[in-house]
């Protein structure tokens, strides 16, 4: 079955999303995968940060369509001001991101046409993994059943990926031959509440806030978590900080199914690489 | 465990080089040599290099000394293990 790409409306009552006077900002980009045969489940993709998102178009097409394939209908969506969706990156909020996972749950479930007992996957890469973990929870609350959770390679938190983004300008700066302190002072324009400019990306204060503050806990409510690294090596084993966070999650009472395959950084490497092993692992354990 | 060994695979691994990273020298220079470097590969590498030794980059770190050659990132990364 073919993907379907096309652009979807955050606001109901706008049925025209390329009406630049009112909708404009509620046009998002939607490519939605329909489930060959039966309908086993919908899968959410939750797109990494910045330039990962990019680097990873490509494995997340991939594993959208494997999903499909085995009965899933899945949707990928850009959020707010990201790829090919509505807005500037520099006028996303958190807040905005953790409103538009929650309404494109909504959305994949009325294009599947899928009733609400139909399992939903929120399928969270890196920073999105952060996303679907919190959206998951607002989720649960508006529709009455607790999605699942797909996690690749998450970000152990919204502090460190923040800090590694800031350190784009440290490096460009570094290659420039230019100065120290430039973290610290981009850290001092946020506060202030105003944004900063980062390797091509405005980045809203409120947006460096609702991200530094968002962790990898535990949702108050989710029916199954499965979380994915990727290593290169013959065994490659899950990150330490990722053991930690295990644990947390398991003694918050959820039987995590934990796993590392081997593969590429496919969402950082320089060229854009495939880690089909990690294709495999997933649709392996959705279907179980 | 030999640093530069690992050194020298966090570099290719992030820089995608196919193995070329591992013909590198102390005296391999890296910096405005390695054509890959770009802002994103140092802050990659800067995370797969705290992931991988269990060491943490201050940000007034990320100076191009550091970064000038094999042996000048080797040597950084020893002495911020020890």
């Amino acid at each position: 079955m073919a993907a379907v790409p096309h652009f979807a409306s955050t606001d109901p009552q706008r049925n025209d999303p390329f009406d630049a006077a009112a909708g404009a900002l509620a046009s998002r980009f939607c490519v939605f995968h329909a489930a060959l045969g039966a309908l086993r489940g919908l899968v959410l993709h939750v797109h990494p940060f910045a330039e990962e998102m990019n680097k990873s178009r490509r494995m997340a097409a991939l594993q959208s369509r494997a999903l499909a394939a085995a009965g899933f209908a899945v949707l990928q969506f850009d959020l707010l001001g990201c790829g090919d969706s509505a807005g500037d990156f520099g006028d996303a909020t958190w807040d905005h991101w953790k409103a538009d996972t929650a309404w494109a749950a909504g959305y994949l479930r009325d294009r599947a046409g899928a009733p609400v007992s139909t399992t939903l996957w929120l399928w969270g890469h890196r920073v999105g993994a952060l996303l679907a973990a919190q959206a998951a929870d607002d989720i649960a609350a508006a529709t009455g059943s607790a999605p699942s959770l797909l996690l690749w390679q998450p970000s152990g938190s919204g502090k460190t990926a923040l800090q590694q983004f800031l350190r784009l300008k440290a490096a460009a700066e570094m290659l420039d031959g230019g100065s120290k302190g430039v973290i610290a002072s981009l850290k001092l324009e946020l506060s202030a509440g105003r944004p900063v400019e980062v390797a091509g990306y405005r980045l809203h204060a409120a947006m460096a806030a609702g991200l530094e503050a968002a962790t990898l806990a535990p949702p108050r409510h989710t029916a199954r978590v499965v979380w994915l690294e990727v290593a290169l090596g013959e065994a490659p084993e899950l990150l330490p900080a990722s053991r930690l966070a295990l644990e947390r999650w398991r003694k918050a009472g959820w039987a995590v199914d934990a796993a590392t395959v081997p593969g590429p950084a496919f969402w950082q490497t320089t060229e854009i690489e495939d880690a089909p092993a990690l294709v495999e692992r997933s649709l392996q354990a959705l279907a179980a | 465990m030999n640093p530069t060994t690992d050194v020298l695979r966090t570099l290719d691994e992030v820089l995608s080089l196919g193995g070329r990273a591992m013909k590198f020298t102390r005296d391999t220079p890296l910096l405005g040599a390695v054509p890959e470097l770009d802002s994103m590969a140092v802050v990659t590498l800067i995370t797969s290099l705290e992931e991988r030794f269990g060491i943490t980059v201050d940000d007034d770190e990320i100076d191009g000394a550091t970064f000038a050659s094999v042996g000048s990132l080797v040597d950084f990364v020893v002495a911020k293990c020890s």
